[in-house]
């Protein structure tokens, strides 16, 4: 109950916080609770921003496709990676090199080459959902225990066989947790993508907003995008326990 | 022999999620220095909490836990030191540096320590593991290093809860012998926590029986006997058939079952 | 399996590849303006070189700053939580929902804040790389075995004793894990930045070349600093494994 009280004190101390500076302050920067709100509410009727829903449906669209691109590219490059043990640990650390690079400096290059439509933040996204996929597939096919596979094949198990009763039970969890981790890189290289450059989706309303100091509509927007990034997450989630409920 | 350590109508009860636990109930007992004094009982009878209260980790209820003529309210590492079933070494730590740990926090200067760590580690046959890494060591041989890291601090009492519990038949055995040279040799008083017959009649002067839980003293032995013990001796069988005796109902009863 | 055998596929490959990449630009197949050969590529370092150092050296600059901010308030921050108990229960969800949230969304209202130029990138991968590091170390300190601390306690240590020589020993490897992962956070946190708002900057080096059309200076000016990000985390890990080795620690 302590720490319920705690909590409860904390989110009210900083709205507080918030709307007294909000009112006080300069106005183009600090916009108190109670000017966002309604805000909000303009934004949801279709006011201040009417194309919202398009926009919407673009990013979602953008994250879609990246997301079904890395989720084929990075179980593609994992399990070869994984099954091939040339190929692996040939093209392994390559590929460990290549994520310790931040992947927002690939994104000028894919602008240029893809432009500033969709496309470049489908492939920006892309690029961002791809790595942990793979590097997920690779560590659940590392976990899966010798000693099972050894015993399907004692029962007589072939290759495929022993793949979809063995390892791929086995690595699920691991897959799965990837799998997600994916998703929300995929979404926020999307994002990100709109934000640094872009003539539609939320992040470029975002960007309108910011650029023509309408702080009260860009903080809307945010609303809106975190509402979009959390409900993917937590869509995720979900799925993520009914995987686990299978494993164990 | 006045007695080193004096326990007076202790009590301590557990608050826990399914209502409150008795773990000791009106316990009284003594130690006199030198002694080797097991306690031994059932799981859950509460011996390795009133090993707590005499290091000082676990403040009793009722009563009073007095060791040296000083009532005991917190460790007291100049007078009591401890060994867990777990060693519990710093894995970032060497031999050396381990057994050196209760030297460290005492202040006691680099040179000193190092010599002081160095010496027993003959005693401890680790003289050839000082530089070696808690995870390069056995089971046995990391207990070792923890009953080194008790013994540097050259206290009169060293408490030790099942030291040996994680070990397999033939090193406790071997374990055991060796805790013996290095009592005799040090003179330490020693209380000794324990759920194997074997180690008490082999290693004790004196056998504490603790009841199933709410702990209580239920008979205590004295084993005047010399070292090393002739376990297949006439005394040695008949006190082994009386802790047995005495153990089994108590044993039984911790398992919830009435006794017959 | 050999060591050979393994190098020579990554070096036949890679050297394919840009045979392949070198002969599809000659041919003409792909539009030089998008996609230049790589010996295209390397003239352009010659011409963009000063440059993209100078940029690349305010970038790292920067990212410093804000790395030694990160991992100070990171690691000073989860200490804290990890040890008092209430606080952390109560800290802890609005610590969770901020490190799982693009703080890209915050990158607008801090440039309004703080404008364009050094101070915004700063601030922003500071905040970018603090997350991690704090959840980590708090996760580590609440974590450190029990076993340890009754040990340390049983042999009379004072409360800074015990930090000093348990609880802070034993978050080491965590520590370490949690810098490694600042670094890119932190870097990532300023390119952003200097994309986004920059005048400065390796950021917006790339974005203003980007923005020129001009190809073989971008994809110089990526390599090199991808190759500078490489070479840090690898002598981060390189630093790591030895201070493991030093602690006894498995590698």
């Amino acid at each position: 109950m302590k720490v319920l009280a705690i909590r409860v004190a904390i989110v009210v101390a900083l709205l507080g916080a918030w709307e007294i500076v909000g009112r006080t302050a300069n106005p183009l920067l600090y916009v108190p609770p109670s000017a966002a709100v309604p805000a909000l509410g303009r934004l949801l009727a279709r006011d201040s921003y009417p194309d919202l829903a398009e926009h919407l449906l673009l990013t979602l669209r953008e994250i879609l496709v990246a997301y079904a691109l890395a989720i084929a590219a990075g179980l593609g490059c994992g399990f070869a990676l994984g099954f091939n043990r040339l190929v692996g640990r040939a093209y392994g650390p390559i590929l460990a090199a290549l994520y310790a690079v931040p992947a927002v400096v690939w994104y000028p290059s894919l602008m240029l080459f893809f432009g500033l439509d969709a496309a470049s933040k489908i492939a920006f996204g892309f690029l961002l959902g791809f790595f942990p996929i793979t590097l997920a597939v690779l560590a659940g096919i590392r976990q899966v225990s010798p000693q099972m596979l050894l015993v399907a094949r004692a029962f007589g198990a072939d290759g495929l066989t022993a793949f979809r009763k063995v390892t791929l039970p086995a690595m699920l969890f691991t897959l799965v947790g990837g799998l997600r981790t994916g998703l929300a890189l995929t979404v926020i290289g999307v994002i990100v993508g709109e934000i640094l450059g872009s003539k539609s989706g939320m992040g470029s309303l975002i960007n309108h907003a910011y650029g023509l100091f309408r702080t009260a509509d860009y903080i809307a927007l945010v609303v809106v995008t975190l509402v979009l990034i959390v409900g993917s997450d937590a869509l995720a989630s979900v799925i993520e326990h009914r995987a686990q409920r299978w494993t164990e | 022999m006045s007695e080193l350590i004096v326990v007076e109508g202790v009590s301590k009860r557990y608050v826990t999620s399914s209502g409150p636990v008795d773990a000791l109930r009106d316990i009284s007992l003594s130690v006199g220095g030198g002694e080797f004094c097991t306690l031994i009982g059932p799981s859950g009878c509460g011996k390795s909490t009133l090993l707590g209260m005499l290091g000082g980790l676990v403040t009793a209820d009722t009563g009073r836990v007095v060791v040296d003529g000083r009532p005991v309210e917190r460790p007291d590492p100049r007078r009591v030191a401890t060994v867990f079933q777990d060693p519990g070494l710093f894995p970032w730590r060497t031999t050396l540096e381990n057994v050196e740990f209760g030297l460290e926090l005492r202040g006691v200067p680099a040179a000193h320590r190092r010599r002081v760590a160095t010496d027993l580690l003959g005693p401890l046959g680790l003289r050839d593991f000082a530089a070696k890494y808690p995870r390069e060591l056995s089971g046995g041989m990391r207990q070792r290093v923890a009953i080194g890291r008790a013994l540097a601090i050259d206290t009169p009492i060293v408490l030790m809860d099942e030291p040996f519990g994680a070990l397999d038949e033939q090193t406790r055995v071997l374990m055991g012998e060796w805790l013996l040279d290095i009592w005799r040799r040090m003179r330490k008083t020693v209380v000794f926590v324990t759920h194997s017959l074997h180690e008490a009649l082999a290693l004790s002067t004196r056998v504490v029986v603790m009841t199933a839980r709410p702990g209580r003293i239920k008979s205590v032995l004295q084993l005047p006997m010399p070292y090393p013990r002739a376990m297949e001796s006439v005394e040695l069988v008949a006190l082994r058939a009386k802790l047995w005796s005495d153990i089994r109902d108590e044993s039984l009863r911790a398992m919830g079952e009435a006794t017959p | 399996m050999d060591t050979l055998r393994v190098r020579a596929v990554q070096v036949l490959s890679v050297t394919a590849l840009l045979l392949a990449w070198e002969g599809v630009a000659r041919a003409g197949w792909v539009d030089p303006l998008f996609v230049p050969a790589p010996s295209a590529v390397l003239r352009a370092f010659g011409r963009i070189g000063g440059a993209a150092l100078a940029g690349l050296g305010d970038t790292l600059l920067k990212t410093a700053i804000a790395y030694v901010l990160a991992v100070v308030i990171g690691v000073g921050g989860g200490i804290l939580l990890g040890s008092v108990r209430p606080l952390r229960q109560a800290v802890n969800p609005f610590v969770i929902a901020l490190y799982g949230m693009p703080k890209i969304l915050v990158l607008p209202w801090i440039v309004l804040f703080l404008g364009f130029g050094a101070t915004p990138a700063v601030v922003y991968a500071t905040i970018h790389g603090v997350f991690p590091i704090l959840v980590l170390v708090t996760g580590a300190v609440r974590d450190v075995d029990r076993t340890l601390v009754t040990v340390a306690r049983a042999f009379g240590a004072r409360r800074w004793q015990l930090y000093w020589k348990v609880v802070l020993p034993a978050i080491v490897p965590t520590v370490l894990a949690g810098m490694r992962l600042g670094i890119v956070f932190c870097l990532l946190g300023v390119l952003v930045v200097e994309m986004f708002a920059g005048v400065r900057g390796m950021g917006y080096v790339l974005s203003s070349l980007a923005n020129g059309f001009r190809a073989p200076e971008l994809f110089a000016a990526t390599a090199l600093v991808s190759a500078a990000s490489i070479v840090i985390v690898l002598s981060l890990d390189v630093l790591n494994d030895h201070l493991s080795q030093w602690r006894g620690e498995p590698r």
